[in-house]
Order: C-alpha cells, then structure tokens, then sequence
C-alpha cells in the first residue's frame, strides 16, 4: 500500500514546486533621460567650411530626450562655438549652429520648434508633453575669410543638458 | 554616390543609442551621520557607450557651484551599469543648494568621435 502511496504524494510535492511563481518587480518613476541617437560628423564641402549639413556631406547629431512626465523638465541645447580638438588655428572662426524637433513621439510636441527661447549659442525648450522628443543639432563653421582650415582632426561637441523645473 | 556615402555614415554612427540617466527628479536632504550636514541619495545609469566618467556637481539657481562632498567627484560608471551616488551638502547651504548635476565627461583620445555631451540636474525637494 505505501509503495503505491509514497509516489503520488512525492509527485504531488514535486508539481507544488514547480509552479513557484516569480515576481518581476518594476517602478517608473519621473525621470529626464538622454539619449545619443546620432553621434554627427562634419562634412568639409569647401576649405573653409565644416559643417553637419546633409546636403554637404556631414551628418547632424540628433539627441533624443525621454520624460516620463509633464512639465517636469527643461532642455538645453548648446551648439558648439568652439573646437574641442583642431590643428592650431591662426585666424578666427565664425560659428552657426541650429536645433530643430527632428522626431517627435506625440503629435503637440512639434510646438517645441515655436516655442523655443534662443540665447547666445543655447536653445532652451520646456518639455511639457510626456514622451520622447528628438533634437537635430546643426552646426556650421567658416574659417576667416575663406581661408582653408589646416588639415587634421576636427571635433567640438553639442551639449545637451535636463533641468527639473 | 553623395547619397550611397550619406546613407552609409548615417547608418554607422547609428547604430546604437546611447543613454545617460539621473534619478530621481527631485532628490531629498536629510540628516546625514555627521551633525551639520545633509546627505542626498542619487541613482546615475550609464547607457552610454562612449562614455565611463561622470561628474557630479551641485549648484544654486544661477547655475553658480555650492561647497558639497562626495566620494568621488568624477565617478566611474562602466556601461549598463547603475551607481548609487551619496551627496553631502552643508546645513548651512540647504537653502542655496538647488540643482544636483551629472555630467558626461568625453576622454580627449579616447578614439570616438562623440560629439555630445550630457548633462543631467535633479532639484532638491523643498
């Protein structure tokens, strides 16, 4: 009789184990996150000219900002006035720079575009929709008067900054 | 040609998002072990691949520095990883402190060509 009985519950133990369950804990929580979806390369269309325009060969960083909530957070977006890297340069160079809504993950977002406040080389947008916003920075920069940059490596870098309100 | 080339640059600088997180919004000063100074408890998740330094830094409503403490001021965070980052403020300075910052250092030859730097600021609770 136990022979017959010790499997069955031994059996039964075992399927209780089996369908333990385990818990996946997760919070969302109000948060600023920023991404780097394009890193941005300068196109060299004339000597006197770097620039990230498409249509001169460059390729325009694009950050991405993410808020999870409304209201929360302000973006700040330097375009570079200076060169973080470069052959030694002897003349000055003129900086133009650009941010634009590129992708927007909710319709209202292109407003951002009308209602930017621009100073110096900054732009500052009040993210007041929920949702991810993609910024294309544009940068241009000529050298003297059409001098021809030195060869080498040229970098500078965009800022992108979230500021709770 | 220009196209193929435009194509092919976008697609490689790309390919992966990278991301900088700094948590939470609004961070709250509390006693800390030692009488005289508050402490704040931040979280930095660092999605970017570029980037393993982050500095921290406290400021006032002007963007201006206020005196803080913390283990490290440029902290190391590899890729993918979270770190728990303790800030140390004054109790004199609780009024002034406003904004808690990380920001993303780039190393100078470090080989990428990242061109953007991020900066991310919790405000205190009031």
């Amino acid at each position: 009789m136990l022979k017959k009985v010790l499997p069955v519950v031994l059996m039964g133990l075992m399927s209780s184990a089996v369908a333990a369950e385990i818990p996946i804990v997760g919070t969302v929580e109000s948060k600023c996150v920023i991404t780097t979806d394009t890193q941005g390369v300068y196109g060299n269309p004339t000597p006197s000219k770097l620039t990230t325009n498409m249509s001169d060969g460059g390729v325009p960083p694009i950050v991405r900002y993410d808020v999870i909530q409304a209201d929360y957070y302000k973006a700040l977006i330097s375009h570079p006035e200076t060169f973080t890297e470069s052959p030694a340069l002897g003349d000055v160079v003129n900086w133009v720079g650009l941010v634009e809504v590129a992708e927007v993950s909710d319709a209202s977002m292109s407003a951002y575009d009308n209602d930017k406040r621009l100073y110096n080389n900054v732009t500052e947008i009040d993210l007041t929709i929920a949702g991810s916003t993609w910024f294309k920075v544009t940068s241009t920069a000529n050298y003297g008067y059409d001098k021809a940059f030195p060869a080498g490596q040229y970098r500078a870098t965009v800022q992108a900054e979230c500021i709770a309100i | 040609m220009k196209l193929f080339m435009m194509t092919l640059l976008t697609f490689l600088t790309s390919g992966q998002a990278i991301a900088h997180e700094w948590t939470p919004t609004y961070p709250e000063l509390f006693q800390s072990y030692v009488k005289g100074v508050l402490q704040s408890e931040l979280t930095l998740y660092n999605a970017r691949k570029d980037v393993e330094y982050y500095e921290i830094g406290v400021f006032d409503k002007d963007m201006e520095p206020v005196s803080f403490a913390v283990s490290q001021r440029i902290i190391n965070v590899e890729y993918q990883r979270r770190k728990k980052v303790s800030v140390f403020v004054r109790a004199k300075d609780r009024d002034r402190a406003v904004y808690v910052c990380s920001k993303s250092k780039l190393l100078k030859d470090s080989g990428t060509k990242a061109l953007i730097t991020s900066n991310i600021c919790s405000k205190y609770k009031r």
